[in-house]
């Protein structure tokens, strides 16, 4: 979830609030949490991951005067463009989109201009993919020269970007800035690289590594700003313009739009404002909050939430989402925010009316039956983790059957899927030569096991053994399982890696082979540093099922 | 009490009481002397006598005994000290310390702390011409081997109190308290008392003579029926039990029982999947789309290559391909995007309870029914004191016609009161991607103090419309791991899947203890 920290000296007059008394309970209507409070500073987490308009300080400060004050309006009366961006063709599949407007009259001081850095990382991170799909840069407005072209230019193309001492090729950026390095994955087999140059020819950046020098740094004071987004997803290129323009114009900033020209001659005015119109019934509303819809003040309800357009009809609600959300996508997203609005602590809890059965599955049920005389048996259950390693099934306990790896392990020691209990058994042995013996062990677990035709299948499994005991001892403790759940118990020789040659046998039970019974080979517990004899066996659970 | 205690006497209490009774009172070193009892033996019986009120002290006092150290043993063999030794050089003429130190019968620091020891107490005086003798008498020196070394031999001991004063407080002055094996004496001081029996020691002594005691109980006495002629030893009954070890459930095992018990109590059906899912069930049937942030490679285990999970049908595949790309016939736009259907097949290690919800709903499930799992989930987590590469979630789900908003509120309340015994609980609106609304539910728990102890929703109607489901799902999720921790009084997560048999044999056994009673729904 994403977490921002913003400074307090600009988000509590943005929000209109006094003071941080109240601040936890307000965010709860944003599905906020209040994550740390500070001298200067305040962290949120956001829990919501389709509201990426909520990271930024002037989202959340938003979200709270609405939810008292009622909706705003965005970007209504925004001028006609005047300035240009020129797209080139050769973007098409490296970097294809881009969106932008200025924004005048908001005077950038400290506090917001970290508000916008933040803003502007975290957006570009999360919901932005690490800047694949979205990729901001900030400019005062007055050092560039309209028209801008957004264009591929070779990468010995030189500039001096944000942050560096010297003039440096776009290669050079990528292999020695730390920006350079963190996104030059993102443009790796590409031959030509996307810049951004004004009318005088001069780089204004190379999206989405680094902005230049001489003309993408802003500082505390400017009051002119150019904005653009580039990436390769359109609505999500063009619905981060839209979020840093409402920002924007919260701020008092007047936002004007930029035009942008495509190649095949396409012209659109960006950015371009989403009115996401949802319906709902009040039927399906009834139905859905447990009370009668219509008696509900839903305009007013829909209002803390910032809708606007609210159309109450005979039968069914109409609103339009604010223009920096596009996370409705069906009338549900509009019933939740009327519940939202409502707040879930003013309805009343009740229980469903309709009687039901409950019930342990099956397995579960028999696990019990089968534990119980375990533990009458004198023997200690043991839980360990499924996910383990290919040295402890394999190396060390000579496992005939490979278990199924991860392919994409955090470390080696938990690197493939349990497909037997007995290695975790014997760990355990290794791990308690101090313990008091005899040790008498078992463990009732899920495994994953290879079946036909590259599929697995989980299988929940029974495993035993004696610590310090020899081969009569754990085939004693499975003779009284199978005799008091009247099963027909035999063993037949079976010689298997993990035991002493001549000292295993396979488990048989009503007359079907279900398992391996054995005295471990010193070679196996050598490998697992025991000191003492260990015998065990191992079956599916379902095999003791009468 | 003397009416059970006196029948009931161990051998030592019996020899010492025989002994006080025919001898009549007696000192500690008299009764050992007498019954042939070795210290501790003694001891052992004189405390159990005194505390059963067998016997009494007359009286007691503090010895404070003298014997020969090392270095006094040592003198006595050669009959003099280096005091004496050197007095009687000096009487007899010699003046040079060097000249009396030839005859060689003690060495130069013992000959020289003597000369010390005489000139400072002014029996010797040192002048440039040499050594000459101040008093004659030669003052305490002559008294120390006529009262002390005299008396005693080696290994014997005398009473300090019975010296006279100077003496003592020299012989004292030369017994330190360190250095034992370089002391002329040693000074032990030890209690002893005078003991005699009472009239309940005579009576236990009365009904014990003429009958055996029995220690332990065998079988040949049940069969020779010698009990009916003995009494029984005694036992101590207030020592601490010796600790033994015993097959038992793992504690955690039977937490997750007793959760699995209140769910079924509750009318929950188990359910039970795959440890392995497809992306399929585990993501896609559950609304979340494929560019979804949680479904980035490092957020699940993915299984080796060529390894599958059965695929879903191509027809219920196509209906949620179509809720994602642009809503199907849910009712809604879905998330406009290009469904990749070998991405819906790939082979993870289930990583949401959620998943097993998903699969019940597919497959035809109880209209109205509730359904719960107790499922093993894997996160791409760092291991650590609340981090294991697996965990248990406990989720599921409650379909029903009319099952709204104030029901969900109404189930959490009940798990709030039932599973956690929480006194006061909060709801707070929550993100879940297959859910709309969606619910978190915040506890207060008696121990724990407020927490957040699940979340639950509506299913999205993407989620339902595919699998033919069309009445309302609440879906719902517990996290039970604080209180499993807390219920066995654990701190590290760690330690509730240790392999060392030592540490599982002290974890308590209190599973049910922060469970809510059932008594106040």
């Amino acid at each position: 979830m994403p977490k921002i920290e913003i400074p307090l000296g600009d988000f509590l007059p943005l929000a209109e609030l006094e003071n941080t008394d109240n601040l936890e309970k307000l965010l709860e209507s944003l599905k906020a949490e209040l994550d740390g409070l500070y001298e200067k500073t305040v962290k949120i987490e956001l829990n919501d991951t389709n509201r990426p308009d909520l990271w930024t300080t002037e989202g959340v400060a938003r979200g709270l005067r609405c939810w008292r004050n009622g909706a705003e309006s965005h970007l209504d009366s925004m001028a006609d463009p005047v300035v240009h961006i020129d797209v080139h063709s050769d973007l098409e599949g490296i970097r294809p989109f881009i969106a932008a407007f200025t924004a005048i009259g908001w005077k950038v001081d400290d506090d917001g201009l970290e508000s916008l850095i933040t803003a502007q990382e975290k957006i570009a991170s999360g919901f932005g993919k690490e800047r694949k799909t979205a990729a901001i840069g900030f400019y005062p407005l007055d050092g560039i020269c309209f028209p801008v072209s957004y264009s591929v230019t070779s990468p010995e193309t030189s500039f001096q970007p944000l942050g560096e001492e010297t003039e440096m090729t776009l290669s050079e950026v990528l292999e020695k800035t730390e920006a350079g390095m963190k996104y030059a994955g993102l443009l790796s087999g590409f031959q030509k690289y996307p810049v951004l140059t004004d009318n005088t020819g001069a780089v204004l950046s190379f999206p989405p590594v680094l902005n230049s020098h001489a003309t993408g740094r802003v500082v505390s004071g400017d009051s002119r700003l150019f904005c653009e987004v580039t990436g390769t997803d359109w609505h999500t290129v063009n619905l981060t313009a839209t979020i840093l323009a409402c920002n924007l114009e919260d701020r008092g900033a007047v936002i004007s739009p930029v035009e942008i020209r495509y190649p095949d001659g396409d012209v659109t005015v960006t950015p371009i404002i989403y009115r996401d119109t949802l319906t709902a019934t009040f039927k399906e509303i009834s139905e859905m909050i447990g009370t009668d819809a219509e008696e509900l003040d839903i305009e007013a309800l829909l209002s803390k939430m910032d809708y606007c357009g609210i159309e109450v009809g005979e039968d069914s609600v109409t609103a339009v989402m604010p223009p920096y959300r596009r996370d409705g996508i069906h009338p549900r997203d509009l019933m939740e925010d009327i519940v939202i609005a409502i707040g879930l602590n003013n309805m009343e809890p009740i229980l469903p009316s309709e009687y039901t059965v409950g019930s342990a599955a099956p397995v579960e049920i028999l696990a019990r039956s089968v534990k119980s005389l375990l533990v009458g048996a004198g023997c200690e259950e043991i839980m360990r983790p499924i996910l383990t390693s290919f040295d402890k099934i394999s190396t060390r306990t000579r496992t005939p059957e490979l278990p199924i790896r991860i392919s994409n392990p955090m470390t080696a020691e938990y690197g493939v899927v349990s497909s037997t209990l007995l290695p975790a058994l014997l760990e355990v042995e290794s791990s308690s030569g101090h313990a008091a013996f005899p040790h008498r062990l078992f463990t009732v677990g899920e495994v994953l096991r290879r079946t036909g035709e590259a599929l697995c299948q989980t299988q929940i499994n029974l495993a035993v053994s004696t610590g310090d005991g020899d081969f009569g001892a754990v085939h004693s403790i499975l003779g009284i399982i199978c005799h008091l759940r009247e099963l027909d118990l035999s063993l037949e020789p079976l010689d298997d890696s993990r035991f002493i040659p001549g000292r295993s046998a396979a488990i048989l039970i009503n007359g079907e082979e279900v398992g391996i019974l054995g005295e471990f080979h010193p070679g196996v517990l050598e490998a697992w540093g025991i000191t003492v004899p260990v015998a065990g066996f191992e079956l599916p659970l379902e095999s003791l099922r009468v | 009490m003397s009416e059970t205690v006196s029948k009931d006497l161990h051998p030592l209490e019996k020899t010492l009481l025989n002994w006080l009774s025919e001898h009549g009172p007696g000192s500690d070193m008299e009764a050992m002397a007498g019954t042939g009892m070795d210290e501790g033996s003694y001891r052992r019986a004189f405390q159990w006598l005194l505390s059963r009120e067998m016997a009494s002290v007359i009286s007691s006092e503090k010895t404070v005994t003298v014997e020969l150290g090392p270095v006094g043993a040592v003198y006595a063999d050669k009959g003099t000290t280096p005091e004496l030794a050197l007095l009687e050089a000096v009487k007899n003429g010699t003046s040079s310390l060097p000249e009396i130190q030839k005859n060689g019968l003690f060495d130069r620091a013992q000959w020289g702390s003597a000369m010390g020891a005489l000139v400072k107490a002014r029996i010797l005086k040192k002048d440039p011409d040499g050594l000459s003798l101040n008093d004659p008498s030669g003052g305490v020196f002559p008294l120390i081997w006529s009262s002390v070394y005299s008396v005693i031999g080696r290994g014997e001991a005398l009473h300090l109190s019975t010296l006279d004063e100077n003496v003592a407080a020299e012989v004292s002055n030369r017994a330190p308290k360190r250095g034992k094996s370089r002391a002329e004496f040693v000074i032990n001081e030890t209690g002893s008392s005078v003991i005699e029996i009472t009239s309940s020691g005579r009576e236990a002594l009365e009904s014990a003579r003429g009958k055996n005691t029995i220690g332990i109980l065998t079988r040949e006495i049940l069969a020779s029926g010698e009990w009916k002629n003995s009494s029984f030893r005694r036992y101590q009954v207030d020592i601490p039990p010796s600790r033994i070890h015993i097959g038992r459930f793992h504690p955690y095992a039977m937490f997750l029982d007793s959760v699995r018990n209140k769910l079924q109590a509750m009318g929950f059906q188990e359910m039970k999947g795959s440890l392995a899912e497809s992306e399929f069930w585990n993501n896609d049937a559950l609304f979340m789309p494929q560019f979804h942030p949680a479904r980035d490679i490092h957020d699940a285990y993915y299984l080796e290559d060529g390894i599958e999970v059965e695929p879903p049908s191509r027809d219920l595949g196509d209906k949620v391909r179509a809720a994602h790309e642009n809503g199907g016939s849910t009712g809604g736009r879905g998330w406009e995007y290009t469904f990749e259907w070998a991405r819906s097949l790939k082979a993870i290690m289930r990583s949401q309870g959620t998943a097993l919800s998903a699969r019940t709903l597919g497959s035809n499930p109880d209209i109205p029914g509730k359904y719960f799992g107790i499922a093993k989930c894997f996160r791409y987590d760092q291991v650590d004191a609340t981090h294991l590469p697996d965990f248990f979630q406990v989720e599921g789900i409650v379909l029903g016609e009319e099952i709204n908003m104030r029901h969900l509120l109404g189930l959490l309340k009940l798990f709030a009161i039932e599973v956690a015994g929480a006194t006061e609980y909060k709801f707070v609106p929550a993100y879940f991607p297959f859910t709309e609304p969606s619910v978190e539910l915040h506890v207060k728990h008696p121990t724990l103090g407020w927490f957040e102890m699940g979340g639950a929703g509506l299913f999205r109607r993407e989620v339902c419309e595919p699998m033919g489901i069309d009445v309302p799902v609440i879906a719902w999720g517990l996290g039970l791991d604080r209180m499993a921790l807390l219920a066995l009084g654990l701190s590290d997560i760690r330690d509730l899947l240790n392999p060392d048999l030592a540490r599982l044999r002290e974890m308590k056994s209190t599973p049910e203890k922060l469970l809510g009673s059932g008594n106040n729904a």
